[in-house]
């Protein structure tokens, strides 16, 4: 008896076993992450998921509706890894008949791509996996994990019961996906950004015509504009109520301007420095974030470090103005000096860094590259 | 390296070529296409060929409609555009010139 998963592909339902969903989901995903440069992915990407339904759709019956892991796991063999422009598998598809060699490219592919899973591993156990599963969900060396439970059972007794208690409720790693899954990348916030991304993407593509998705699209900015509102809004009323007086607003105010205003080229420097040359600050990024997805958690961290302070000043616009012209005069006045605070750190930087200097000066190229390459693929389209 | 190996660069480079050929024939959607190759030396799979599709027609060389099928949902029948027909017309005169080079070179 297998759990049965119903998928939606190209506008049908299937059901599949819960191998080979895990199978067809790693394959997904890895063909999203190859062709994340092509200009036609999720065009391409549309038309793979409707081949493999039509490869279903040739397996099932009237008395058979149910697509077996094995099935899916040769439906995918055939239809083969996915090489872009750059041939980046051309090796691997060169000889098209050798169905095993593709299979272990596609485990491959789910150990690197998919997201790891609390499962338990029986290669190497001592007793039951559970403590071999717990290394390898949390990268640690699983001896390590058997010395605590050893020493938490002598001692307090703890160890042995939440030991049995684990080895009841976490499933044990049985196909090759759940065994990659067992062992597989971590949730990093790239993978939390792409899942985002591809919950999107696939909400997106439900919908089927344009007007309705354009709909759709609208409100879900509307409520992440709203999220992003309310969150200032209560950094806002937080600092009112803390600051019922003004005692130093001649001083704090100038020290959050020079604050927000340091913080402000400290990230426009690490914006270029990263734009530039791929890296912040010379420090180069994992292997596994991607410099988009660097710009994403820069642009985040920025907002979230940025808030508070703004907030603050505003609440102190209001306190400390007392009366409603006083509000856009001091804010003018704030404004102009973090401004200028901001504008005389980046120069100071830009003339004293001189990796800095050139990544500004070779700025211009970079962009104008990438607009060319935005305008050649409008042209082309 | 027998043979097969040693030709499989080649095999892929001209696979654009034999694509071209095959849609220049009649409107045919994917699955005709790597039927048609299946029996040949350049079997291709899905996964190489959505790719290439995607390319060509973003390159202008060919187009495609949606057309209902007799079972199941609406196919992408693809075929060859103006630019795309002139594309084959000078492939083919270029492999027809190889071909000549392959057979003259080394007879006396």
């Amino acid at each position: 008896m297998n759990k049965v998963i119903t998928i939606n592909l190209g506008g049908n339902a299937y059901q599949l076993e819960e191998g080979g969903y895990g199978t067809l989901r790693a394959y997904l995903e890895t063909a999203t992450a190859r062709l994340k440069d092509n200009p036609d992915r999720d065009e391409i990407l549309l038309d793979i998921e409707r081949a493999i339904a039509d490869k279903f759709r040739a397996l099932l019956a009237s008395h058979k509706n149910v697509v077996e892991t094995k099935e899916v796991n040769a439906v995918i063999a055939e239809m083969g890894p996915i090489e872009t422009d750059g041939g980046a598998a051309a090796n691997e598809t060169a000889n098209p008949g050798g169905a095993s060699e593709s299979k272990a490219a596609g485990e491959e592919q789910a150990k690197s791509g998919s997201p790891r899973r609390l499962y338990r591993i029986k290669e190497g156990s001592m007793v039951s996996g559970v403590c071999n599963g717990l290394g390898a969900y949390l990268s640690v060396d699983p001896t390590f994990i058997r010395l605590a439970f050893a020493f938490l059972a002598i001692f307090w007794g703890t160890g042995f019961g939440i030991y049995i208690i684990l080895a009841l409720v976490i499933p044990m790693a049985e196909t090759p996906e759940e065994k990659a899954a067992a062992t597989g990348s971590p949730a990093t916030a790239q993978e939390f950004i792409r899942r985002a991304k591809e919950g999107y993407y696939e909400a997106t593509k439900g919908f089927s015509d344009s007007k309705t998705r354009r709909e759709w699209t609208r409100r879900w900015k509307r409520e992440m504009r709203a999220h992003s509102n309310q969150w200032r809004d209560n950094w806002e009323n937080y600092w009112k109520i803390h600051t019922p007086v003004h005692p130093g607003l001649g001083f704090t105010l100038p020290v959050l301007s020079v604050l927000q205003g340091t913080a402000t080229v400290l990230w426009i420097c690490a914006m270029i420095s990263l734009l530039a040359t791929g890296m912040i600050f010379g420090l180069a990024l994992p292997a596994s974030v991607p410099v988009w997805a660097a710009t994403l958690l820069l642009f985040i961290l920025y907002g979230v470090i940025i808030g508070p302070m703004k907030a603050a000043r505003r609440a102190y616009y209001w306190t400390a103005g007392g009366s409603r012209w006083a509000f856009p005069f001091i804010a003018l006045v704030d404004t102009v000096v973090w401004m200028v605070v901001a504008v005389v750190l980046l120069c100071l930087a830009i003339h004293y860094f001189p990796e800095l200097h050139q990544a500004v000066q070779t700025l211009p190229t970079r962009v104008d590259e990438a607009v060319t390459d935005v305008k050649t693929w409008w042209h082309n389209k | 390296m027998n043979v097969n190996e040693k030709f499989s660069a080649i095999r892929k480079g001209l696979l654009e070529f034999l694509v071209l050929q095959i849609i220049a024939a009649e409107k045919v959607y994917a699955a005709d296409i790597l039927k048609q190759l299946s029996a040949t030396e350049f079997a291709t799979q899905e996964g190489t060929l959505y790719p290439l599709l995607s390319k060509m027609r973003r390159d202008g060389l060919l187009d495609y409609e949606w057309k209902e099928s007799e079972a199941g949902p609406p196919r992408k029948y693809y075929q060859l555009t103006a630019r795309g027909r002139e594309h084959l017309r000078e492939t083919l005169e270029y492999w027809a010139q190889i071909n000549g080079t392959v057979k003259k070179l080394g007879q006396k």
